[in-house]
């Protein structure tokens, strides 16, 4: 097998070789390669390759973090905090003033409909009356009928109408000769 | 993780002494540079502490700070090259890093032709090697070596599926493989024009 890869392919085997030195193999799978391991010279001399190359990321140092970051680290989030406190307490405030606002507005709300509905209740009885008014106003009249159908005999004769006050009219004056 | 959650400075400081090495040590490689690294890990630890009451016992404190790190990695490494801020041919094999790279090697040529590199600048080819691979492949790299995360672990930090991680993986190391071999083999130094980006699939 050629080191010079460049950009080699991902094939299977090196995606199972690269699993089996992570440990994320199944264990059956795990033994399918080690037995392979055992016979397979090129397979072998690939797992190496693939481990030097791993190994070879140990070169790398390990950062240093000073104390100092963690103060910085630790003042940052306590401004952080203290910023959202801050966001929040002027918040809760708005959320008061809304709060009242709208307190207000619903008793208002609430008072314009009772007194509208006041307002129709009293109403009524005097539409009430306004309706009626043509009766009131010829009761004298109608306390001389007996009766419905004996009013519908005189409109169907057509002594309803005008001619009603007429008829009132002369029949007290046939009374008073 | 749960004392910091019921609001504990002094435990949420701990948290910090205990994890930034391993952060700023990530994405380090990364983000391309120290300064810049570090300013990450404090916005890591800071949406750590804003979302600590969201934290769930029995979750994995240092699965859910890297993913946290990956999406403030990749955000950042966006914003850069959108802005051209980065210098992008330094994981290309920029001008600075092959002349480095150029310049070591016409060191070594001058003295000895197989002249092995000492430890420093081998752990300099090692980090210009790494920082030629993609991001996912580096982060997927990194959170497997120095933080020992198992492949699911890397799966929900990075947000992918377990195959996916396998893959990067391998083609990471295949990768790495293919720049470090005439080091490892030879103790050459590896072409210049192999750090310019040619490995990052």
């Amino acid at each position: 097998m050629s080191d010079a890869q460049p950009l080699a392919a991902v094939d299977e085997i090196t995606e199972q070789l690269v699993a089996y030195l992570d440990g994320e193999l199944a264990p059956e799978e795990c033994r399918r390669v080690e037995q392979r391991l055992a016979d397979d010279a090129p397979f072998r001399l690939r797992l190496q390759q693939l481990q030097q190359t791993w190994d070879l990321l140990d070169q790398l140092p390990r950062s240093d973090v000073s104390d100092s970051f963690t103060q910085t680290t630790m003042e940052v989030v306590a401004l952080a905090a203290a910023d959202d406190v801050q966001g929040f307490a002027t918040g809760a405030a708005t959320r008061r003033s809304l709060l009242w606002l709208a307190v207000t507005a619903v008793t208002l709300l609430a008072a314009g409909l009772g007194y509208y509905a006041m307002h129709r209740r009293v109403e009524q009885p005097n539409e009430q009356l306004v309706r009626d008014l043509p009766l009131l106003e010829n009761l004298d009249l109608y306390y001389h009928a007996d009766s419905v159908e004996f009013l519908e005999q005189l409109e169907k004769a057509g002594l309803f109408g005008d001619d009603a006050t007429e008829l009132s009219a002369n029949e007290e004056a046939s009374h008073e000769r | 993780m749960l004392e910091v959650r019921d609001d504990n400075a002094a435990a949420f400081e701990e948290l910090v002494r205990r994890y930034q090495s391993r952060l700023i040590g990530v994405l380090e490689h990364i983000v391309h540079g120290r300064v810049q690294a570090e300013d990450l890990a404090q916005e890591v630890f800071l949406r750590v502490y804003r979302a600590r009451k969201s934290y769930v016992p029995g979750a994995k404190f240092s699965t859910w700070l890297f993913t946290i790190a990956n999406n403030l990695a990749s955000n950042a490494l966006r914003a850069l090259s959108r802005r051209r801020e980065v210098n992008l041919t330094a994981m290309a094999g920029n001008d600075s890093g092959a002349q480095s790279l150029e310049q070591m090697a016409a060191a070594a040529s001058g003295l000895m032709p197989t002249r092995r590199l000492d430890k420093t600048e081998m752990a300099e080819v090692v980090r210009l090697a790494i920082e030629s691979l993609n991001e996912r492949q580096r982060m997927a790299l990194l959170l497997s070596k120095f933080e020992e995360m198992s492949y699911i672990d890397i799966a929900d930090t990075m947000g992918i599926s377990i195959e996916a991680v396998k893959s990067l993986l391998s083609r990471a190391r295949l990768n790495l493989r293919a720049i470090l071999a005439p080091y490892v083999e030879h103790g050459q130094l590896p072409e210049p024009r192999e750090l310019r980006g040619d490995h990052r699939q």
